[in-house]
């Protein structure tokens, strides 16, 4: 239990040749991401600000290669901080060794030791501590039963199953109750099934072992349902930070617009006009006025008329007798509702229908309108991709 | 007449190909082994057998060549057999142990220059040990330590040919989490090498152990030119100068049982170690 601060935190990897060669995937040289690069060498993350609660849960997300995994290993004291100060419950670690920082971390790839068994396992930490016997063996009993691997206390990580050796792994986390507990993509090696079902226990797992989490991912339904507060990254800069309900429903650009929600948010090139205090999005021959609230916080940006680009997601985006005209592609039928993929205004745009009330069915080729509400409409700026509201 | 259907041709083929095979493999087993077998028989025999011809059968005088040839009186085989042992179970342990220990730092830290040790390490491999061998016995005989076990045990640890297998060997299997999640599990460095990494070099460390103690108990060049006094001599040493004795003396049943003495530890050390080269030592650490 501890807070956690990270002040102005730089990651820079350096150019002297092979060092760092591809060490974690999210570093690897492969032009896939836009990693600002200096003379100093690659800069993974930087200007990274955030202040962490007491027991509070951060989920930092992004696509990979956005710095969430460096930003991670450097609380856990695993990468150098280039720059920057990181405290953890308000003492500065940058020079701490990780043994000493009282972190625990789960790893994507679980990363037992092989050679012990799910008891030495879970016990080799407090055994460094030189705990006495029977405390270590009451603490690894109680997590083992927490996660439901008695069984298996005997057995070596080899004869377990993918979702079972994942659970031994934070089982050897949460032994130690630890200050801050630390999470790099834990459920990414398990299947689908396997994922949700981890979801929800590691959901009542902070409920008992209550205390700080930071939960690195990249899957932004885990972000969601997992989060007080979610942290968007991408090439190394903090997009976002704020609830999951926050960055829903007030994206701060178009980048966590388009990567928080799923599907994804339909985007169009629109006009926003001002008229007398009011605001007003025109999307072809649709005029849709912006609610009350929008329509103040953009005039207190003192936002004029301009081109801009429009976000309305999938699920705000209605069908109704007169709107956009769009020309269906795919009907995808998905039990409570059907997603309409359509080409309107010349861009791919989804549309779910609810099918309670939904009367007939769409054929391919079919021509729909849509419409959507003014409460529910972004408008980003053509220039720097922010939210004109923010 | 039926002709033969695909699968019983089939099937022919595939026996003729074995028969092949295994006839091979029985010839490579014999050329194995046969000389392996006739030198036990032969320390069975006592110099007049030996002379007198080649047999597959055991003669009766084992325990009187043992006898003779442990309490030979120019040559002190439990001695040297003694020295050898020491030399070559040290070098084998130390050896391994700190070939580990350098490609673990190689491997697993980031440091400049890491890729110049790399290299340099590597070159060394290319050094034959006759190159260096005038001026090291030079020094060692400068530093008075010719006749003592440390010329024979400490050099032996820098073995670059051992690290470079280390080395590759840690590459296949010890994913750095492993190393990260020990230190967050509050270990030591040492404590992490020593507990964790060493654990999973099992299997490489041995397949070193037996090369390592296989070369250190077979070598001859530099024990021979450091070792001159009788209680230092080792294994090696005693068969050459067995070889070179007196003709009058010589008795070739003594020369087998000796030869067979020699190889002994190595069998038994090698008994020993290859229980521990299993494969998959680490499966199920990390998602393969």
């Amino acid at each position: 239990m501890a807070t956690v601060q990270l002040v102005n935190v730089k990651k820079v990897y350096p150019h002297s040749g092979e060092t760092k060669k591809s060490r974690k995937a999210e570093s690897a040289p492969e032009k896939k991401t836009n990693l600002q690069i200096t003379d100093e060498g690659v800069v993974a993350v930087q200007e990274f600000n955030l202040d962490i609660a007491d027991k509070e849960f951060i989920v930092l997300v992004g696509p990979s290669g956005c710095g969430k995994s460096t930003t991670l290993r450097m609380v856990a004291g695993l990468e150098e901080i280039t720059d920057g100060e990181l405290y953890i419950d308000g003492k500065l670690v940058n020079a701490v060794a990780p043994k000493d920082r009282d972190i625990a971390m789960v790893f994507q790839n679980y990363a037992l030791y092989p050679h012990m068994t799910v008891y030495q396992n879970m016990a080799f930490a407090l055994k460094l501590r030189h705990l006495p016997k029977a405390e270590i063996e009451k603490k690894v009993m109680e997590a083992a039963e927490i996660l439901d691997i008695t069984e298996y206390l005997d057995r070596k990580p080899k004869a377990l199953s993918g979702g079972q050796r994942q659970r031994v792994a934070i089982g050897r986390a949460i032994v130690r109750a630890p200050k801050v507990m630390l999470m790099d993509e834990p459920l990414s090696n398990l299947d689908a099934k396997l994922r949700n079902e981890m979801r929800a226990e590691i959901i009542k797992l902070r409920k008992r072992i209550d205390t700080t989490f930071i939960y690195v991912t990249h899957d932004q339904t885990e972000a969601m349902t997992l989060g007080d507060r979610i942290v968007i990254m991408r090439d190394g800069f903090v997009q976002q930070i704020g609830t999951p309900q926050e960055v829903f429903n007030h994206p701060a650009n178009l980048f966590v617009a388009g990567f928080i929600g799923m599907p994804v948010m339909n985007f169009f090139d629109a006009k926003l006009q001002e008229e007398a205090g009011k605001y007003f999005v025109c999307l072809g021959s649709l005029r849709v006025e912006l609610s009350p609230e929008k329509a103040a916080r953009l005039k207190a940006k003192g936002v004029k008329s301009q081109d801009v680009t429009l976000g309305v997601r999938p699920e705000h985006t209605d069908v109704a007798a007169q709107g956009v005209p769009g020309r269906v592609d795919v009907a995808e039928m998905m039990g409570s509702s059907v997603h309409l993929h359509v080409t309107a205004e010349g861009r791919d745009v989804i549309i779910i229908v609810p099918t309670v009330d939904l009367e007939g069915s769409f054929s391919m080729g079919d021509t729909v309108h849509f419409t959507f509400n003014g409460k529910v409409a972004h408008v980003f700026s053509k220039e720097d991709e922010h939210n004109l509201e923010y | 007449m039926s002709t033969l259907s695909d699968n019983t041709k089939g099937k022919i083929k595939l026996t003729i190909l074995r028969v092949i095979v295994y006839a091979i493999l029985v010839f490579l087993v014999f050329l194995c082994l046969f000389f392996f077998y006739l030198m036990i028989i032969n320390s069975t025999r006592s110099n007049a057998q030996l002379a007198s011809g080649f047999t597959l059968l055991p003669k009766e005088n084992f325990f009187i060549n043992l006898k003779n040839a442990w309490n030979d009186a120019s040559i002190n085989i439990p001695r040297g057999m003694l020295n050898s042992l020491i030399i070559a179970l040290a070098t084998a342990v130390l050896t391994t142990y700190f070939s580990a220990l350098t490609a673990y730092g190689i491997h697993a830290y980031d440091f400049k220059g890491k890729k110049f040790v790399f290299t340099f390490i590597m070159a060394i491999m290319m050094i034959p040990a006759q190159v260096s061998a005038l001026g090291f016995v030079q020094m060692m005989n400068k530093l008075q330590l010719n006749n003592s076990y440390i010329p024979l045990i400490l050099p032996g640890m820098a073995a670059p040919v051992v690290f470079f297998y280390m080395k590759q060997y840690m590459e296949s299997v010890l994913p750095l989490d492993i190393v990260a999640a020990a230190r967050v599990d509050s270990s030591g460095e040492f404590r992490t090498f020593n507990t964790i990494v060493l654990p999973l070099l099992k299997p490489a460390i041995a397949v070193q152990m037996i090369f390592s103690f296989v070369s250190s108990w077979n070598n001859y060049f530099i024990p021979a030119l450091l070792l001159d006094k009788a209680e230092m001599k080792t294994v090696p040493i005693m068969i050459a100068q067995l070889r070179s004795a007196d003709y009058s003396k010589f008795d070739m049943g003594k020369v087998y049982m000796f030869i067979l003495l020699a190889i002994l530890p190595v069998m038994i050390v090698y008994i020993i170690l290859s229980k521990s080269i299993i494969k998959g030592v680490t499966a199920g650490s990390v998602k393969g």
